[in-house]
Protein backbone atom coordinates (compact mmCIF):
# COMPACT_ATOMS: atom_id res chain seq x y z
CA UNK A 1 0.00 0.00 0.00
CA UNK A 2 1.25 3.23 -1.19
CA UNK A 3 2.15 5.65 2.30
CA UNK A 4 0.24 8.44 0.08
CA UNK A 5 -3.00 6.58 0.80
CA UNK A 6 -2.45 5.69 4.57
CA UNK A 7 -1.60 9.41 5.12
CA UNK A 8 -5.00 10.94 3.15
CA UNK A 9 -7.25 8.04 4.91
CA UNK A 10 -5.44 8.95 8.50
CA UNK A 11 -5.72 12.69 7.62
CA UNK A 12 -9.57 12.89 6.53
CA UNK A 13 -10.08 11.92 10.08
CA UNK A 14 -8.21 14.68 11.13
CA UNK A 15 -10.65 17.32 11.22
CA UNK A 16 -12.52 15.34 14.07
CA UNK A 17 -9.93 15.09 16.07
CA UNK A 18 -9.19 19.10 15.83
CA UNK A 19 -12.84 19.90 16.59
CA UNK A 20 -12.60 17.33 19.26
CA UNK A 21 -9.65 18.95 21.25
CA UNK A 22 -10.66 22.46 20.28
CA UNK A 23 -14.57 22.47 21.42
CA UNK A 24 -13.44 20.10 24.15
CA UNK A 25 -10.90 22.47 25.69
CA UNK A 26 -13.29 25.69 25.50
CA UNK A 27 -15.87 23.90 27.66
CA UNK A 28 -13.45 22.09 30.01
CA UNK A 29 -12.06 25.29 30.87
CA UNK A 30 -15.26 27.32 31.37
CA UNK A 31 -16.60 24.44 33.18
CA UNK A 32 -13.13 24.44 34.89
CA UNK A 33 -13.25 28.06 35.75
CA UNK A 34 -17.16 27.77 37.39
CA UNK A 35 -15.72 25.11 39.64
CA UNK A 36 -13.01 26.51 40.78
CA UNK A 37 -14.72 29.84 41.09
CA UNK A 38 -17.43 27.88 43.55
CA UNK A 39 -14.46 26.40 45.48
CA UNK A 40 -12.95 29.62 46.45
CA UNK A 41 -16.50 31.24 47.41
CA UNK A 42 -16.19 31.64 51.18
CA UNK A 43 -19.40 29.46 51.20
CA UNK A 44 -18.87 26.07 52.59
CA UNK A 45 -22.07 24.74 50.07
CA UNK A 46 -19.88 25.89 47.08
CA UNK A 47 -16.79 24.47 48.69
CA UNK A 48 -19.30 21.19 49.26
CA UNK A 49 -20.62 21.06 45.65
CA UNK A 50 -16.96 21.54 43.92
CA UNK A 51 -15.52 19.03 45.49
CA UNK A 52 -18.38 16.34 45.04
CA UNK A 53 -17.57 17.12 41.33
CA UNK A 54 -14.17 16.87 41.16
CA UNK A 55 -14.10 13.56 42.87
CA UNK A 56 -16.81 12.14 40.48
CA UNK A 57 -15.03 13.90 37.05
CA UNK A 58 -11.36 13.18 38.88
CA UNK A 59 -12.68 9.75 39.68
CA UNK A 60 -13.98 8.46 35.80
CA UNK A 61 -12.00 7.11 33.78
CA UNK A 62 -12.27 9.07 29.95
CA UNK A 63 -13.22 6.11 28.42
CA UNK A 64 -16.49 5.48 30.59
CA UNK A 65 -17.33 9.36 30.47
CA UNK A 66 -17.49 9.15 26.72
CA UNK A 67 -20.11 6.08 27.48
CA UNK A 68 -22.07 8.03 29.96
CA UNK A 69 -22.47 11.05 27.88
CA UNK A 70 -23.60 8.63 24.67
CA UNK A 71 -25.54 6.24 26.42
CA UNK A 72 -26.63 8.32 29.64
CA UNK A 73 -27.38 12.17 29.06
CA UNK A 74 -30.38 11.45 26.51
CA UNK A 75 -32.02 9.28 29.10
CA UNK A 76 -31.10 11.99 31.64
CA UNK A 77 -32.74 14.71 29.40
CA UNK A 78 -35.51 12.48 28.60
CA UNK A 79 -36.48 12.92 32.28
CA UNK A 80 -37.08 16.51 31.36
CA UNK A 81 -38.80 15.97 28.72
CA UNK A 82 -36.07 16.79 26.15
CA UNK A 83 -35.05 14.85 23.18
CA UNK A 84 -31.22 14.67 22.20
CA UNK A 85 -31.08 11.44 20.57
CA UNK A 86 -30.82 12.80 17.17
CA UNK A 87 -27.84 14.98 18.57
CA UNK A 88 -24.45 14.03 16.29
CA UNK A 89 -22.12 11.63 18.16
CA UNK A 90 -19.44 14.40 17.57
CA UNK A 91 -21.36 16.40 20.47
CA UNK A 92 -21.34 13.39 22.59
CA UNK A 93 -17.94 12.66 22.65
CA UNK A 94 -17.04 17.12 23.42
CA UNK A 95 -19.71 16.90 25.96
CA UNK A 96 -17.66 13.79 27.01
CA UNK A 97 -14.06 15.27 26.98
CA UNK A 98 -15.18 18.29 28.26
CA UNK A 99 -16.94 16.87 31.43
CA UNK A 100 -13.63 14.84 31.95
CA UNK A 101 -10.96 17.25 31.38
CA UNK A 102 -12.98 20.14 33.36
CA UNK A 103 -11.80 18.41 36.64
CA UNK A 104 -8.09 18.72 36.33
CA UNK A 105 -8.77 22.09 34.53
CA UNK A 106 -10.27 23.62 37.73
CA UNK A 107 -7.44 22.53 40.17
CA UNK A 108 -5.31 23.87 37.45
CA UNK A 109 -6.85 27.16 37.95
CA UNK A 110 -7.31 27.25 41.40
CA UNK A 111 -4.06 26.60 42.52
CA UNK A 112 -2.53 28.72 40.62
CA UNK A 113 -4.81 31.51 41.64
CA UNK A 114 -3.66 30.89 45.31
CA UNK A 115 -0.52 31.43 43.76
CA UNK A 116 -1.22 35.08 43.23
CA UNK A 117 0.05 37.26 45.21
CA UNK A 118 -3.17 39.12 46.66
CA UNK A 119 -1.10 42.13 47.88
CA UNK A 120 -2.12 43.14 44.20
CA UNK A 121 -5.53 42.62 44.71
CA UNK A 122 -5.49 45.38 47.23
CA UNK A 123 -3.32 47.87 45.30
CA UNK A 124 -5.83 47.55 42.25
CA UNK A 125 -8.46 48.32 45.17
CA UNK A 126 -7.26 51.25 46.31
CA UNK A 127 -6.13 52.99 43.22
CA UNK A 128 -10.02 52.68 42.97
CA UNK A 129 -10.74 50.08 41.05
CA UNK A 130 -13.83 48.39 41.56
CA UNK A 131 -13.45 44.59 42.65
CA UNK A 132 -14.43 43.06 39.16
CA UNK A 133 -11.51 45.61 37.18
CA UNK A 134 -9.17 44.09 39.41
CA UNK A 135 -9.86 40.55 39.86
CA UNK A 136 -10.29 40.39 35.90
CA UNK A 137 -7.25 43.11 34.82
CA UNK A 138 -4.77 41.93 37.63
CA UNK A 139 -5.13 38.74 39.10
CA UNK A 140 -6.72 36.44 35.88
CA UNK A 141 -4.31 37.28 33.60
CA UNK A 142 -1.50 36.18 36.50
CA UNK A 143 -3.84 33.52 37.32
CA UNK A 144 -3.17 31.90 33.65
CA UNK A 145 0.09 32.41 33.39
CA UNK A 146 0.71 30.12 36.28
CA UNK A 147 -1.34 27.93 35.30
CA UNK A 148 0.15 27.63 31.86
CA UNK A 149 2.51 24.66 32.25
CA UNK A 150 -0.01 22.84 33.58
CA UNK A 151 -2.47 23.88 31.20
CA UNK A 152 -0.10 22.94 28.48
CA UNK A 153 0.51 19.44 30.23
CA UNK A 154 -3.94 18.51 29.53
CA UNK A 155 -3.85 19.81 26.36
CA UNK A 156 -1.47 17.23 25.07
CA UNK A 157 -2.78 14.65 27.23
CA UNK A 158 -6.43 16.08 25.81
CA UNK A 159 -4.42 15.03 22.18
CA UNK A 160 -4.64 11.76 23.17
CA UNK A 161 -7.96 11.02 24.75
CA UNK A 162 -9.63 12.23 21.71
CA UNK A 163 -8.36 8.88 20.23
CA UNK A 164 -11.20 7.17 22.90
CA UNK A 165 -14.12 8.32 20.79
CA UNK A 166 -14.14 5.30 18.96
CA UNK A 167 -16.25 4.01 22.05
CA UNK A 168 -19.34 5.58 20.33
CA UNK A 169 -18.49 4.97 17.26
CA UNK A 170 -17.01 8.49 16.06
CA UNK A 171 -14.85 8.44 13.48
CA UNK A 172 -11.43 10.22 14.30
CA UNK A 173 -8.22 9.73 13.18
CA UNK A 174 -7.46 6.77 15.34
CA UNK A 175 -10.79 4.83 14.12
CA UNK A 176 -9.34 5.44 10.72
CA UNK A 177 -6.06 4.30 11.38
CA UNK A 178 -7.79 1.17 12.70
CA UNK A 179 -10.14 0.62 9.89
CA UNK A 180 -7.78 1.13 7.54
CA UNK A 181 -5.94 -1.82 9.17
CA UNK A 182 -8.37 -3.92 9.31
CA UNK A 183 -9.75 -3.73 6.07
CA UNK A 184 -6.05 -4.82 5.11
CA UNK A 185 -5.92 -7.91 7.23
CA UNK A 186 -3.39 -5.99 9.49
CA UNK A 187 -0.82 -6.46 6.71
CA UNK A 188 0.36 -2.28 6.88
CA UNK A 189 -0.31 -2.78 10.33
CA UNK A 190 2.79 -1.49 11.71
CA UNK A 191 3.08 1.36 8.85
CA UNK A 192 -0.41 2.86 9.64
CA UNK A 193 0.28 2.85 13.58
CA UNK A 194 3.89 4.72 13.09
CA UNK A 195 2.37 7.33 10.36
CA UNK A 196 -0.71 7.67 13.73
CA UNK A 197 1.62 8.54 15.92
CA UNK A 198 3.88 10.84 13.46
CA UNK A 199 0.47 12.97 13.08
CA UNK A 200 -0.27 12.75 17.02
CA UNK A 201 3.64 13.81 17.35
CA UNK A 202 3.20 16.81 15.00
CA UNK A 203 -0.02 18.10 16.49
CA UNK A 204 1.71 18.32 19.96
CA UNK A 205 4.72 20.19 18.54
CA UNK A 206 2.07 22.54 17.45
CA UNK A 207 0.44 22.90 20.50
CA UNK A 208 3.94 23.25 22.31
CA UNK A 209 5.30 26.17 20.14
CA UNK A 210 2.15 28.25 20.84
CA UNK A 211 2.92 27.58 24.57
CA UNK A 212 6.11 28.84 24.00
CA UNK A 213 5.08 31.76 22.21
CA UNK A 214 2.63 32.60 24.94
CA UNK A 215 5.29 32.16 27.58
CA UNK A 216 7.83 33.87 25.43
CA UNK A 217 5.18 37.01 25.03
CA UNK A 218 4.93 37.22 28.66
CA UNK A 219 8.30 36.39 29.70
CA UNK A 220 8.76 40.00 32.19
CA UNK A 221 6.04 38.78 33.90
CA UNK A 222 7.33 36.87 36.43
CA UNK A 223 4.75 35.81 38.79
CA UNK B 1 -10.19 68.90 59.54
CA UNK B 2 -9.46 66.81 56.45
CA UNK B 3 -10.01 63.52 58.04
CA UNK B 4 -11.23 63.05 61.55
CA UNK B 5 -11.31 59.30 62.86
CA UNK B 6 -13.21 58.99 66.15
CA UNK B 7 -13.10 56.13 68.47
CA UNK B 8 -11.75 53.06 66.20
CA UNK B 9 -11.91 49.71 67.75
CA UNK B 10 -10.79 46.42 66.10
CA UNK B 11 -9.87 43.16 67.71
CA UNK B 12 -8.33 39.61 65.77
CA UNK B 13 -8.60 36.61 67.66
CA UNK B 14 -9.64 38.11 70.74
CA UNK B 15 -6.32 40.16 70.91
CA UNK B 16 -6.96 44.08 70.98
CA UNK B 17 -5.69 45.65 67.77
CA UNK B 18 -7.08 48.94 68.06
CA UNK B 19 -8.22 50.40 70.98
CA UNK B 20 -10.29 52.53 70.46
CA UNK B 21 -8.24 55.33 68.81
CA UNK B 22 -9.45 59.10 67.61
CA UNK B 23 -7.10 60.67 65.01
CA UNK B 24 -7.12 63.92 63.22
CA UNK B 25 -5.63 65.41 60.24
CA UNK B 26 -5.36 68.70 58.84
CA UNK B 27 -4.92 69.40 55.12
CA UNK B 28 -1.26 69.24 53.90
CA UNK B 29 -0.01 67.73 57.36
CA UNK B 30 2.93 65.29 56.95
CA UNK B 31 1.98 62.42 60.13
CA UNK B 32 4.70 59.76 61.19
CA UNK B 33 3.32 57.08 62.77
CA UNK B 34 6.53 55.11 64.91
CA UNK B 35 5.91 52.14 66.80
CA UNK B 36 7.54 48.66 67.52
CA UNK B 37 6.32 45.81 65.27
CA UNK B 38 3.09 44.77 65.50
CA UNK B 39 1.56 47.41 67.42
CA UNK B 40 -1.53 47.91 65.30
CA UNK B 41 0.32 50.88 62.95
CA UNK B 42 -0.46 48.98 59.34
CA UNK B 43 -3.60 47.57 60.72
CA UNK B 44 -4.84 51.21 61.67
CA UNK B 45 -4.00 52.29 58.04
CA UNK B 46 -5.52 49.27 56.21
CA UNK B 47 -9.28 50.30 58.30
CA UNK B 48 -9.02 53.58 57.23
CA UNK B 49 -9.46 52.81 53.65
CA UNK B 50 -11.35 50.09 54.48
CA UNK B 51 -8.70 46.96 53.38
CA UNK B 52 -9.96 45.27 56.66
CA UNK B 53 -13.38 46.56 58.29
CA UNK B 54 -13.31 48.13 61.86
CA UNK B 55 -15.52 46.32 64.89
CA UNK B 56 -16.34 50.40 65.31
CA UNK B 57 -15.80 53.64 65.16
CA UNK B 58 -16.43 57.16 63.07
CA UNK B 59 -15.10 58.76 60.27
CA UNK B 60 -15.21 61.93 58.87
CA UNK B 61 -13.56 62.28 55.53
CA UNK B 62 -14.21 65.83 53.76
CA UNK B 63 -17.91 66.28 53.81
CA UNK B 64 -18.69 62.28 54.04
CA UNK B 65 -19.47 60.77 57.51
CA UNK B 66 -18.67 57.47 57.32
CA UNK B 67 -19.59 54.24 59.91
CA UNK B 68 -16.30 52.23 59.65
CA UNK B 69 -18.21 49.13 61.25
CA UNK B 70 -20.11 48.97 58.21
CA UNK B 71 -19.23 51.23 55.07
CA UNK B 72 -21.55 50.86 52.22
CA UNK B 73 -19.93 49.86 48.87
CA UNK B 74 -20.28 52.96 47.57
CA UNK B 75 -18.35 54.91 50.18
CA UNK B 76 -15.69 52.61 50.43
CA UNK B 77 -15.18 52.94 46.53
CA UNK B 78 -15.57 56.95 47.03
CA UNK B 79 -13.10 56.70 50.31
CA UNK B 80 -10.42 54.90 48.16
CA UNK B 81 -10.82 57.37 45.23
CA UNK B 82 -10.11 60.10 47.13
CA UNK B 83 -6.92 58.34 49.28
CA UNK B 84 -3.74 56.62 47.98
CA UNK B 85 -1.40 54.00 49.39
CA UNK B 86 2.22 52.69 49.14
CA UNK B 87 2.80 49.18 50.23
CA UNK B 88 5.34 47.92 51.89
CA UNK B 89 6.06 45.39 49.61
CA UNK B 90 5.17 47.64 46.62
CA UNK B 91 2.62 45.30 45.14
CA UNK B 92 2.98 46.53 41.54
CA UNK B 93 1.03 44.44 39.43
CA UNK B 94 3.16 42.26 37.75
CA UNK B 95 1.53 41.84 34.34
CA UNK B 96 1.69 45.94 33.59
CA UNK B 97 4.77 47.93 32.70
CA UNK B 98 5.65 50.79 34.75
CA UNK B 99 3.95 53.50 32.84
CA UNK B 100 0.49 50.92 32.80
CA UNK B 101 1.29 50.53 36.63
CA UNK B 102 0.43 54.05 36.76
CA UNK B 103 -2.19 54.95 34.77
CA UNK B 104 -4.17 51.49 35.40
CA UNK B 105 -5.58 53.87 38.55
CA UNK B 106 -6.59 56.37 36.42
CA UNK B 107 -8.53 54.88 33.62
CA UNK B 108 -10.51 52.56 35.75
CA UNK B 109 -10.47 54.28 39.02
CA UNK B 110 -10.89 57.78 37.72
CA UNK B 111 -12.55 56.79 34.69
CA UNK B 112 -10.30 59.20 32.41
CA UNK B 113 -9.59 58.78 28.56
CA UNK B 114 -6.77 56.41 27.86
CA UNK B 115 -4.30 59.02 26.14
CA UNK B 116 -4.76 61.45 28.96
CA UNK B 117 -4.15 58.86 31.47
CA UNK B 118 -1.11 57.97 29.61
CA UNK B 119 0.26 61.15 29.21
CA UNK B 120 0.08 61.94 33.29
CA UNK B 121 1.87 58.70 33.95
CA UNK B 122 4.42 59.85 31.52
CA UNK B 123 4.53 62.90 33.79
CA UNK B 124 4.72 61.49 36.91
CA UNK B 125 7.75 58.76 35.64
CA UNK B 126 9.59 61.77 34.61
CA UNK B 127 9.16 63.16 38.08
CA UNK B 128 10.62 60.24 39.76
CA UNK B 129 13.49 60.22 36.77
CA UNK B 130 12.54 57.05 36.08
CA UNK B 131 10.72 57.53 32.07
CA UNK B 132 13.52 55.40 30.57
CA UNK B 133 11.61 52.63 32.59
CA UNK B 134 8.12 52.49 31.29
CA UNK B 135 8.10 49.90 29.39
CA UNK B 136 9.59 47.98 32.09
CA UNK B 137 7.95 45.14 33.46
CA UNK B 138 8.57 45.36 37.83
CA UNK B 139 10.65 42.33 37.48
CA UNK B 140 12.85 44.05 35.36
CA UNK B 141 13.05 47.31 38.34
CA UNK B 142 14.96 46.72 41.29
CA UNK B 143 13.25 47.31 44.59
CA UNK B 144 13.61 50.95 45.26
CA UNK B 145 12.52 51.75 41.57
CA UNK B 146 9.18 49.56 42.02
CA UNK B 147 8.95 51.38 45.06
CA UNK B 148 8.97 55.26 44.08
CA UNK B 149 6.85 53.61 41.05
CA UNK B 150 4.78 52.81 43.71
CA UNK B 151 4.47 55.90 44.94
CA UNK B 152 4.22 57.34 41.48
CA UNK B 153 1.05 55.28 40.59
CA UNK B 154 -0.80 56.87 44.38
CA UNK B 155 0.46 60.44 43.81
CA UNK B 156 -1.03 60.69 40.06
CA UNK B 157 -4.00 60.10 41.36
CA UNK B 158 -4.09 63.61 42.90
CA UNK B 159 -5.27 61.71 46.29
CA UNK B 160 -6.27 63.81 49.39
CA UNK B 161 -4.08 61.74 51.40
CA UNK B 162 -1.43 59.29 50.98
CA UNK B 163 -1.45 56.44 53.54
CA UNK B 164 2.72 54.65 53.68
CA UNK B 165 2.37 51.57 55.33
CA UNK B 166 6.51 51.26 55.98
CA UNK B 167 7.25 52.30 52.44
CA UNK B 168 11.66 51.42 52.86
CA UNK B 169 11.01 48.18 54.99
CA UNK B 170 11.76 46.13 52.20
CA UNK B 171 14.41 47.95 50.87
CA UNK B 172 18.31 47.46 50.50
CA UNK B 173 19.54 49.82 52.48
CA UNK B 174 21.24 51.74 50.07
CA UNK B 175 18.25 52.22 48.19
CA UNK B 176 16.25 53.81 51.11
CA UNK B 177 17.74 57.25 50.74
CA UNK B 178 15.67 57.57 46.93
CA UNK B 179 12.29 56.70 48.42
CA UNK B 180 12.83 59.22 51.01
CA UNK B 181 13.66 61.31 48.78
CA UNK B 182 10.73 61.37 46.94
CA UNK B 183 8.60 61.11 49.80
CA UNK B 184 10.36 64.45 51.22
CA UNK B 185 9.45 65.92 47.74
CA UNK B 186 5.87 65.32 47.96
CA UNK B 187 5.94 66.68 51.51
CA UNK B 188 7.35 69.75 50.49
CA UNK B 189 4.76 70.17 47.67
CA UNK B 190 1.95 70.06 50.55
CA UNK B 191 0.57 66.62 49.95
CA UNK B 192 -1.16 66.00 53.20
CA UNK B 193 0.60 62.11 54.30
CA UNK B 194 0.13 59.61 56.77
CA UNK B 195 3.44 57.38 57.13
CA UNK B 196 4.08 54.45 59.10
CA UNK B 197 7.62 53.96 59.30
CA UNK B 198 10.47 52.64 61.00
CA UNK B 199 12.84 55.12 59.57
CA UNK B 200 13.44 57.56 62.33
CA UNK B 201 15.18 60.23 60.10
CA UNK B 202 12.49 60.72 58.07
CA UNK B 203 10.17 61.23 60.95
CA UNK B 204 12.38 63.48 63.03
CA UNK B 205 12.98 65.88 59.38
CA UNK B 206 9.91 65.72 57.47
CA UNK B 207 7.04 64.93 59.55
CA UNK B 208 4.99 68.25 61.10
CA UNK B 209 3.62 65.10 63.66
CA UNK B 210 4.92 62.56 65.35
CA UNK B 211 2.76 59.85 66.88
CA UNK B 212 4.15 56.85 68.92
CA UNK B 213 1.81 53.95 68.85
CA UNK B 214 2.24 51.14 71.14
CA UNK B 215 -0.58 48.26 71.60
CA UNK B 216 -2.95 49.38 69.71
CA UNK B 217 -2.73 52.83 71.33
CA UNK B 218 -1.39 56.44 71.02
CA UNK B 219 0.85 56.65 73.54
CA UNK B 220 2.25 60.24 73.10
CA UNK B 221 1.71 62.76 70.01
CA UNK B 222 3.68 66.15 69.13
CA UNK B 223 6.16 67.61 66.82
CA UNK B 224 9.15 66.20 66.55
CA UNK B 225 11.63 67.37 68.96
CA UNK B 226 9.03 66.75 71.83
CA UNK B 227 8.60 62.99 70.81
CA UNK B 228 12.00 62.01 69.96
CA UNK B 229 14.06 64.75 72.75
CA UNK B 230 11.63 65.15 75.09
CA UNK B 231 9.45 62.32 75.19
CA UNK B 232 6.93 62.17 78.58
CA UNK B 233 6.04 58.28 78.22
CA UNK B 234 8.05 55.77 79.88
CA UNK B 235 7.03 53.44 76.62
CA UNK B 236 8.40 56.14 74.16
CA UNK B 237 11.61 56.67 76.00
CA UNK B 238 12.36 52.85 76.22
CA UNK B 239 11.09 52.21 72.77
CA UNK B 240 13.69 55.41 71.74
CA UNK B 241 16.49 54.37 73.68
CA UNK B 242 16.39 50.62 71.80
CA UNK B 243 16.76 51.87 68.47
CA UNK B 244 19.05 54.78 69.46
CA UNK B 245 21.28 53.62 67.22
CA UNK B 246 18.86 54.01 63.90
CA UNK B 247 19.20 57.53 64.33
Amino acid sequence: MKLSRIITTLLSGLPVTLTLLVFSFIFAAAIGLGIAWLSLRNSAVCYNISRLYLGLVRGTPPLLMLLLAYYGLPKLFLLVGININDWSKLLFGIVGLSVGWSGYLSEAFRSAYLSVDQGQYEAALVVGMNPSDAFWRIIMPQTVLIALPNIENLVIGLVKATSLVYVIGLVDMYSSATDLSNQNQGVYQLEIFVVLALIYWMIVLAIEWVFRSIKKEYQYVTV
Amino acid sequence: MLLDIKNIKKTLKNNHVLKGIDLSIEKGEVVAIIGPSGSGKTTLLRNINFLETADSGMMKFRDQQIDMAKPSKEKILWTRRHMAMVFQNYNLFKNKTALENISEGLIFGQNMEKKTAESLAEAALNQVGLIDKKDFYPSQLSGGQQQRIGIARATVLNPDIVLFDEPTSALDPELVGTVLRDMKQLAEKGQTMIVVTHQMSFARNVADRVIFFADGEIIEQGNAEEVFDHPQNDRTRKFLSAIAEDY
